[in-house]
């Protein structure tokens, strides 16, 4: 299983007691997420909605690529690879 | 932990805590708490004297809701409400209400969608109330300007088994059994647009109040007409106010027949010329007198549907928040108001807690 840098920005960190970044086995985007949720499960609800949906306003990143117009949360990740989970900028009040 | 009043301030950037002592004349900040995060209502707990409930709306990270047990010094997230639905999904919190005192751990929240929340646990997790989306009309119900919510939570002071709720667009729904079934509760309220005599919901009702201490007193603030509870339906109050229009609304804890009312003119929805004031009436509705002593003359302030709340002392005090971010209190139940702080966020809601 590829070891896959995760780097928490913004609120994301403060989420996760001030965490800013971890490493977890995944091997895509999605598996990645949920590994870093189970470290830190004040994350948990914060990522992701009662469906398990990946809530708006929420940018994911992955080989410098925002994962929406890449594979979403199944593109696939490599050892050493970092994922950025950022507040999207979005909104405006 | 001092004898006094806490006013418990929503803004749409943080929450804020205002404590006085009984005389409520000088005012101390506690916060503002959750930073930038819309925090649209804050409950307090009578039942222990030390417990808040914050509905914490955030766009990033999403809605949750915070509880504190020392009166917000410290706060723990609570396990989100969750629909079972995968066709809904929890957005924001609009209202929560300490439950009845006979249940000491149970709490109540509305949501948006409109879904009314349990706790067993004093507001650390939540299930849903599925019998009140089951209702039969709940295929009708629909956002207002807000967005579809459950907004309003009212607990009958003798019987813990009678819970009202309110949503927009849809009305007052009433349970006689603790929340297992729902009646529409809506007779003599009229509608926004016209819809056939027999349809008894899709009433747009902004503000849900009931007594807390006598059964069955309980008034609203709709989006056409101010209402009063009378025979299990509603007697309109509207006459002698400037407006049928408003959101805000609270009761006196003492005397049931007194409630405050801050009409606003439409379309602007500010308050009508020759600006701010608290209406109040002292016989149910019969009649109102605006209350104007103290506040500045000519500011046409909104208040929104939480933005109005009195506490529990004699003679009462009440107190609202307007959008442009001012506090106001009254010590003297509206005869005369000062100014708590300005230049606060948008204000959200406005609680209080009675401190014993």
């Amino acid at each position: 299983m590829p070891r896959v840098n995760v780097r928490l920005h913004g609120v994301f960190s403060d989420f996760a007691g001030g965490a800013r970044s971890t490493t977890v086995d995944a091997s895509t985007v999605g598996t990645a997420i949920d590994a870093l949720a189970q470290r830190f499960p004040s994350l948990r609800e914060r990522l992701r909605d009662e469906h398990g949906r990946l809530r708006e306003h929420i940018g994911v990143f992955a080989r410098g690529e925002e994962i929406q117009h890449a594979g979403g949360e199944s593109q696939a990740v490599a050892d050493g690879d970092t994922v950025h989970i950022v507040p999207a900028m979005s909104g405006g009040g | 932990m001092a004898k006094g009043v806490a006013i418990l301030v929503g803004t749409r950037k943080g929450a804020y805590v205002f404590r006085a002592t009984g005389a409520r004349k000088r005012w101390k900040l506690e916060g503002p708490y959750f930073g930038a995060e819309p925090v649209y209502h804050v409950a307090f707990d009578p039942r222990d004297g030390s417990s808040l409930y914050a509905a914490v709306n955030s766009a990033f990270g999403g809605p949750r809701i915070e509880v504190s047990r020392d009166l917000g010094k410290t706060w723990k997230t609570a396990q989100n409400p969750a629909f079972d639905e995968p066709a809904l999904t929890f957005k924001r919190t609009w209202h929560i209400e300490a439950g009845h005192a006979s249940q000491p751990k149970v709490v109540w929240a509305g949501t948006e969608p409109a879904g009314l929340f349990r706790s067993d646990d004093r507001g650390m997790t939540w299930t849903h109330v599925p019998s009140l989306r089951a209702h039969a009309t709940e295929h009708e119900w629909s956002p207002g300007a807000g967005g579809e919510g459950l907004h309003s939570i009212t607990l009958d002071p003798t019987d813990p088994k009678r819970i009202s709720i309110g949503i927009s667009v849809a009305g007052v729904y009433d349970s006689a059994d603790g929340g297992r079934t729902w009646t529409i509760a809506n007779r003599g309220t009229r509608t926004v647009m016209p819809v056939p005599k027999e349809v008894q919901h899709h009433r747009c009702v902004h503000h849900l109040v009931a007594h807390p201490t006598v059964p069955g007193v309980r008034a609203q603030q709709n989006h056409v007409g101010t209402y009063w509870g009378a025979n299990g339906g509603w007697r309109e109050i509207s006459a002698g106010l400037p407006s049928d229009f408003g959101f805000a609304m609270a009761l006196h804890p003492g005397d049931a027949e007194t409630a405050f009312v801050f009409p606003l003119a439409v379309p602007e929805r500010l308050a009508p010329e020759p600006g701010a004031a608290v209406w109040r009436t002292r016989d149910a509705g019969k009649s109102w007198k605006r209350l104007a002593g103290g506040l500045p003359r000519g500011a046409r302030l909104e208040v929104l549907r939480e933005g109005m709340s009195t506490d529990r002392l004699d003679p009462a005090g009440v107190y609202f928040g307007s959008t442009t971010g001012d506090l106001w209190a009254s010590a003297d139940e509206g005869k005369s108001w000062s100014l708590v702080a300005e230049y606060l966020p948008q204000i959200l809601s406005v609680g209080t807690a009675t401190l014993a």
